[in-house]
């Protein structure tokens, strides 16, 4: 797969190369809208963010004063902090494995492609068109404390408003609004094995979990990489749930990163503190990406 | 033997199909609750009483007390300004990337992938600031402006101008076609399956934004479906039959958008985001 698409992109420098046209600024003026945008809205705020991590804001998000690494001392030294981080990473665990398993299991039952299928298909990947307001407005109903789950489980539990229960709640709720996407990716992944290579495994007497083990899921790897990378990422990126499931907030055991960048902001007016946090989710968020990428390159070379 | 076969085959059907079922069940919960009255829903109804309650109630007064439609007209328009722009830009750029050399390409495109290495997370606050600065709050400018180029709508029209046979323009070049017209005329209409794929895809994104549109909107004629509807959410006293309605009427735009686009948002998310 890999080398099919680098010939075809050695080919297409290649062969653009002879094409090349003698008008030398159009290539400029095609890139010039996108970089502006990625100027104005990506580079720029960011580079702000850490420049007003390191100064006081008033309530506007005006830099007033510089101070340095005042900042993030502060924040280093505050055990909300590091509460904070541990949840956060504590939830991206929970997202992670979670959505990985279910996704996993949904794309394994529809590998073969069989009449009907579609309707499964859609079923299991429809929660990737519900947004978060609708999805939380059901979720709220049905874990409420006189709702249809704890009648089911003969409990009475306030599964948002309890501190400790919440964050579970949430990640089962962020659960199962990620499976949708992670499952279609998979079930590519999947899709890509030839059918000739799993029909001759059968007929050497493989079993099902044999065909699975040596075959599926070796050729998917990129995409079950993938799929658990992007999962951990965008548990980091999650906000809607954590604002719209809580309100305000259930003591400190639901506080993530980027809730927490939030609050600080339009909350409680503290910019510096948000841009300082901001600084954090980013750096965490990097470091999952180079780790993805590092593993990408270490693992997927079953081809 | 066949007709056990074709036994063991339906039945499989039967229970992958209820495993989705399963699955969804949030959803159908939802529809099925959304048309009783509130104060039934705090204790669960039985079936008769379920049919002897059932009304369109809840949906009467959401339409009354809510500017449903104006929500929805709102969210639309950024939906339309956002996949315009994004499609225009991120073609242009793949353009050049695709079929031109240049000096510094390596390192625009280098920059691009540093860029796409900053989620919007990170300068949500820095943007808002900025956007605020600029007087664009309660504006569609406002709601779609950060979200008018994507690295990864770059990356799939790239890989799509890449992937299109360069002897047709070979030909269309020697027979005095310019670049542009090229671009206009040839490359952009066989590129039509991603650039639908990526119109679904960003519609169901845009259409399901809840982060910036509830940082940016103040004025409730401005605001987006998810940001109006999610009003109804966060009471202390939860009216549990027009929150439902709320969050049915919320999803029908983008679950018919998604069923009716299934094959297109697969392929799109097969090609923009794993190498093979």
């Amino acid at each position: 797969m890999s080398n099919v698409k680098r010939r075809k992109k050695e080919q297409g420098v290649k062969v653009s190369a002879g094409l090349q046209t003698k008008q030398t600024w159009l290539p400029y003026a095609l890139l010039l809208p996108c970089f502006v945008f990625f100027i104005v809205f990506s580079f720029w705020p960011f580079i702000k963010s850490i420049y007003l991590s390191f100064t006081l804001t008033d309530m506007f998000g005006k830099a007033v004063k510089w101070v340095g690494t005042f900042n993030y001392l502060r924040v280093l030294k505050n055990p909300e902090f590091w509460n904070m981080m541990k949840v956060t990473f504590v939830f991206a665990l929970m997202v992670g494995a979670g959505t990985f398993l279910v996704s996993m299991i949904f794309a394994l039952l529809s590998v073969d492609q069989v009449k009907g299928g579609k309707i499964y298909q859609v079923m299991f990947s429809l929660p990737m068109a519900i947004a978060s307001v609708p999805a939380s407005s059901v979720f709220i109903f049905l874990l409420s404390r006189d709702g249809i789950i704890n009648r089911f489980l003969g409990v009475s539990i306030d599964w948002f408003g309890d501190a400790k229960m919440a964050i579970f709640a949430i990640a089962f709720v962020t659960i199962w609004s990620h499976v949708g996407s992670s499952y279609l990716y998979l079930l590519v992944g999947f899709r890509n094995v030839p059918m000739d290579l799993r029909e001759s495994a059968r007929l050497d007497g493989a079993g099902w979990w044999a065909s699975v083990k040596n075959i599926l899921i070796p050729i998917a790897s990129p995409q079950i990489f993938f799929v658990i990378f992007l999962n951990i990422l965008n548990s980091f990126k999650a906000f809607s749930y954590f604002k719209l499931l809580t309100g305000s907030g259930v003591g400190g055991s639901t506080d993530v990163l980027i809730y927490q960048i939030y609050k600080q902001a339009f909350g409680l007016s503290r910019f510096e503190t948000a841009c300082v946090y901001s600084v954090f989710l980013f750096i965490v968020i990097f470091i999952f990406t180079r780790l993805q990428f590092a593993f990408e390159k270490r693992m997927v070379h079953y081809q | 033997m066949r007709s056990r076969k074709q036994y063991t085959q339906n039945l499989a059907l039967f229970l992958k199909v209820a495993t989705g079922m399963t699955f969804i069940f949030p959803i159908l919960v939802g529809v099925v609750f959304s048309f009783m009255p509130s104060r039934v829903l705090y204790s669960l109804p039985t079936w008769s009483e379920y049919w002897e309650q059932v009304s369109f109630e809840n949906y009467k007064w959401v339409f009354n007390n809510i500017p449903v439609f104006r929500y929805i007209f709102n969210t639309f328009v950024v939906c339309a300004i956002v996949i315009v722009c994004q499609i225009l830009f991120s073609s242009l750029a793949a353009y050049a990337f695709a079929n031109f050399e240049f000096k510094g390409k390596v390192f625009l495109f280098t920059l691009i992938q540093v860029a796409m290495m900053i989620p919007g997370e990170v300068t949500i606050i820095t943007n808002y600031m900025q956007v605020y600065s600029w007087g664009l709050i309660d504006t569609y400018l406002g709601l779609s402006i950060t979200s008018m180029i994507a690295g990864t709508s770059i990356f799939m029209m790239r890989q799509t101008f890449l992937s299109q046979v360069k002897d047709i323009k070979e030909a269309a070049v020697l027979d005095g076609c310019g670049e542009m017209r090229y671009f206009i005329k040839m490359a952009m209409p066989l590129a039509r399956p991603t650039i639908v794929s990526l119109i679904l895809m960003r519609f169901i994104g845009i259409y399901n934004a809840y982060f910036w549109p509830l940082l940016v909107t103040n004025k409730d004629t401005m605001r987006t479906i998810q940001v109006g509807m999610a009003r109804l959410v966060g009471t202390d006293m939860p009216e549990y039959g027009l929150i439902l309605a709320g969050a049915v009427l919320c999803i029908i735009p983008s679950v018919v958008v998604f069923i009716l686009g299934q094959d297109y948002l697969v392929k799109g998310m097969s090609d923009g985001a794993v190498k093979g």
